[in-house]
């Protein structure tokens, strides 16, 4: 198990190493970072003195060596365009982003497991089609476009819910949270839902694939023949070895939607972190762009490490080394 | 009708809700103003940086010495007056009962300081033309510039007045987050990209503003802008999105507000000998008919009718008649129309029956419907035989590409506005000779040059008198109306959308200012 853990950190290290590396590299092919922040009519003299400002007066390998420096002390580096610490610029939104996320996740989950249960172990009940051809619609649909359909609904129409923005929060731990009130609640549901769609339809389906393979087995007869209940075959004899892929995707639908929640942040104005990288590639900001990158990859790492032992939870014949 | 019912709970559960959430129906007293806007602000810090959201947020927070008003006129703001001591030394009076947020007086040492720390700074090019400056007393300032320069109260309203004090003591990092300054606001709460909330200055020295409390919210998306309008969670929107005008003009109780904007969106042609994306010995368009002929090819209604829904005004000259420099009815517009046939004769005369390929560099994110101006160009200049391959890329890499010496570059299309009112500094960077004069030239991406422009720029900016210097100025643009160094195209549409209550007036620098506006239910 150590030997495992320590083979994960290396991983781990090498992969944000290389995301640092491919980052500065294609940061260099982008636009001059100077002229995003500085008047257009400014002197050479005005340039050279904003150049040294943000440090990029040095030689591209000269800035990446500092920044590594920096790093070895725990310093991110800071953004060209808001002299803050690039850090804590993606850790003040991150909360925000993390709230439409875990409720996203758990809309998925409690909506599409069931499902996929039901229409995998009835395969040709009506039900299961509508609910299939449901999951299809919610692969299809585009975020951007139900976002707009629920905001033209629930908020415009019929006057249920905000369309936007984040409503109040409370801070618990230090961490500003809108979970914890009944404004925050109204103001979480839409962006949550939009942002579930996608998940909960290859959830969905995922889930229904795995029962339908997992009920033709033996053991489910065997099952049913010594008189489990039909709730415990589905779910203690099904579902937990139609689980693995499941929770695979699950992983990774978590990592994807942390990173790249950004159209519905946008279409939301939820203050999240999905909104800053895309503002800051519009304004070459590499050293949020690094940061962010670099956390990213964090997060994936981590999340498939969880999803490692998850497995081994679930299926006591696979064992991590 | 059963159905029916679930909604009807749901919709009473959530009118009992709005109540309980706004237990502020009782206190009518304050006045809460809340506005969209398209971005959040980046800085609070006036000498960290400037967009458009934080140019809003500094003038609610700062004051600057002269005050430009919403339609570019030019006034007394922490001075008081002002006059010229000899032709380079202004000496400006300070008001004597200001007092910044944090209690700290309003003195002379707090313009010095402000001065010294944007010198030093990214925003240096605010001071240009400021040589130096000192405090005489507590409340007399003077400043010299290195030559007479008539248009320096104009620069002087882009100056915001920082507290000596106050900054250093927070230090410069946090100016960014803990703004003070002597503004008719302050700021409350700042949730980045959620709400920035500002506070009425009761003790703002022009008066206490009408409206209590400002809450601007950061929309980005359009479509969700308009929505939070017409659900009455915002009172204003900025940038109302161009499909939306129809819906919002036809709802009830809301108004849609319009104002041709500064930014002049300007076709800049390249005049070198060789032209670097035009494949031939030398560039046709050295040849004034060739630009007479590019000019009359393309149709500036059309392009408003069609790709700017009709919110685009054609522009007539460099700057807006607001502004210094401006020669009353002088149009380019009358000058050289529309005419595809007048444009093929001049190509003909000029040796050019068949045309040339040459490239347009042009954004794709920065102005209004940018990539679809570009392609409507190519197809209007085909017309004349000019074969216009489309060079667009985002703003990123936008300015950086085309920065002079232009090396890749024979026809760019950019914005350029002047919100200090003044040609004079637009003329200076974009049609002075290039690489002759520091401070002058570094925008002329088609190397124009013309000793008689040169000169009268000059000229203006050694008179420490405005009127001398609008008639320099005024004798530069009609040269450049005759030489076509650059082709105006039309000013965007600033467009705004209120519910009725709220008292509002469009400003010509697009800075919505809560201080000139009001609520009255």
């Amino acid at each position: 198990m150590l030997a495992y853990a320590i083979k994960r950190l290396v991983q781990m290290a090498i992969v944000l190493w290389a995301v640092s590396v491919i980052v500065f590299l294609m940061m260099s092919f982008t636009g001059d970072p100077v002229f995003m922040v500085i008047p257009i009519d400014s002197t050479d003299a005005e340039i050279e003195q904003a150049r040294r400002i943000l440090g990029l007066d040095r030689s591209m390998p000269e800035q990446y060596w500092l920044f590594l420096q920096n790093l070895v002390q725990g310093d991110f580096g800071r953004s060209y365009v808001f002299r803050q610490p690039a850090m804590d610029l993606i850790l003040e939104r991150l909360p925000a982003t993390l709230e439409i996320v875990i409720v996203a996740m758990l809309i998925a989950a409690f909506v599409a497991i069931p499902l996929g249960v039901y229409a995998g172990a009835n395969p040709g009940k009506p039900l299961s089609r509508l609910i299939m051809s449901g999951s299809l619609v919610g692969i299809s649909l585009p975020g951007f476009w139900v976002g707009m359909m629920l905001i033209f609904l629930f908020a415009v129409e019929w006057r249920l819910l905000p369309s936007s923005g984040r409503g109040d929060t409370v801070e618990v731990l230090g961490i500003e949270t809108s979970l914890l009130t009944w404004d925050g609640w109204t103001h979480v549901i839409l962006p949550s839902v939009t942002l579930s769609l996608g998940t909960l339809a290859i959830i969905l389906r995922i889930t229904r694939a795995g029962m339908m393979e997992v009920m033709r087995q033996d053991y489910i007869k065997f099952a049913r023949a010594k008189g489990a209940s039909r709730k415990d075959v589905l779910y203690g004899h099904g579902l937990r070895n139609a689980l693995i892929p499941v929770v695979t995707i699950f992983g990774l639908q978590i990592g994807d939607l942390i990173a790249f929640a950004t159209i519905t942040e946008t279409i939301f104005a939820w203050p999240g972190m999905g909104k800053l990288l895309v503002d800051s590639i519009y304004r070459a900001d590499r050293p949020v762009i690094v940061v962010y990158l670099m956390l990213v990859a964090l997060i994936f790492v981590v999340i498939n490490l969880v999803v490692d032992l998850v497995y081994t939870a679930i299926d006591p014949r696979i064992t991590v080394k | 009708m059963h159905a029916r019912t679930p909604l009807r709970h749901l919709l009473a559960g959530a009118a009992l809700l709005t109540v309980l959430a706004t237990p502020a129906l009782a206190q009518d007293e304050t006045k809460t103003l809340t506005v969209g806007l398209t971005a959040d602000a980046v800085h609070l810090d006036p000498q960290a940086g400037e967009e458009l959201s934080s140019n809003i947020m500094f003038y609610h927070i700062y004051d600057p010495l002269i005050r430009r008003d919403a339609n570019l006129e030019f006034g007394p703001g922490l001075a008081e007056s002002w006059e010229l001591v000899d032709d380079t030394t202004w000496r400006f009076s300070l008001r004597d009962d200001v007092v910044f947020h944090n209690g700290e007086p309003f003195t002379a040492d707090d313009v010095v300081f402000t001065l010294e720390r944007l010198k030093a700074s990214l925003m240096a090019n605010l001071a240009k033309n400021i040589e130096s400056f000192s405090a005489i007393d507590d409340h007399t300032v003077e400043i010299k510039t290195f030559q007479p320069y008539a248009a320096l109260p104009n620069d002087l309203a882009a100056i915001l007045i920082l507290n000596r004090e106050h900054v250093t003591s927070v230090g410069e990092e946090q100016v960014d987050l803990q703004p003070v300054g002597t503004g008719p606001y302050e700021l409350e709460e700042w949730v980045k990209e959620d709400r920035l909330v500002l506070e009425a200055n009761e003790e703002y020295w022009a008066g206490a503003p009408e409206i209590d409390r400002v809450v601007f919210r950061p929309i980005t998306n359009p479509a969700t802008r308009t929505a939070a309008l017409l659900t009455g969670e915002l009172d204003i929107v900025q940038d109302l999105s161009v499909r939306d005008v129809e819906r919002v003009r036809r709802e009830d109780g809301f108004e849609v507000i319009t104002r041709p904007s500064l930014l002049n969106l300007v076709l800049a042609l390249d005049m070198r000998e060789k032209s670097p994306t035009i494949p031939l010995d030398t560039n046709p368009m050295q040849d004034r008919r060739v630009r007479e002929a590019i000019a009359r090819a393309i149709d500036v209604d059309t392009l408003s009718k069609v790709v700017m829904n009709g919110l685009s005004t054609p522009s007539e000259q460099y700057v807006p008649e607001t502004h210094i420099g401006y020669v009353e009815g002088a149009s380019f517009r009358e000058m050289y129309p529309f005419d595809v046939e007048r444009a093929r004769e001049l190509m003909a005369e000029a040796g050019y029956p068949d045309g040339f390929e040459m490239t347009l560099d042009a954004t794709n994110n920065r102005y209004v419907n940018d990539a679809q101006i570009a392609q409507a160009l190519a197809s209007m200049l085909s017309q004349i035989g000019i074969d216009l391959e489309l060079n667009l890329m985002p703003r990123a890499n936008f300015f950086g590409y085309i920065r002079v010496p232009s090396e890749q570059s024979s026809f760019i299309m950019s914005g350029w506005d002047v919100p200090s009112g003044d040609a004079g500094s637009m003329y200076a960077v974009m049609f002075y000779t290039r690489g002759v004069k520091e401070g002058y030239g570094q925008v002329n991406r088609g190397s124009y040059s013309n000793p008689e422009v040169d000169r009268l720029v000059e000229a203006a900016d050694s008179t420490p008198r405005i009127e001398e210097r609008d008639a320099h100025l005024q004798e530069a643009t009609k040269i450049l109306l005759e030489d076509i160094p650059m082709i105006p195209v039309h000013y965007e549409q600033d467009i705004y959308a209120a519910r009725d209550g709220v008292v509002f007036e469009p400003r010509t620098d697009k800075f919505l200012w809560a201080y000139e506006m009001d609520i009255e239910d």
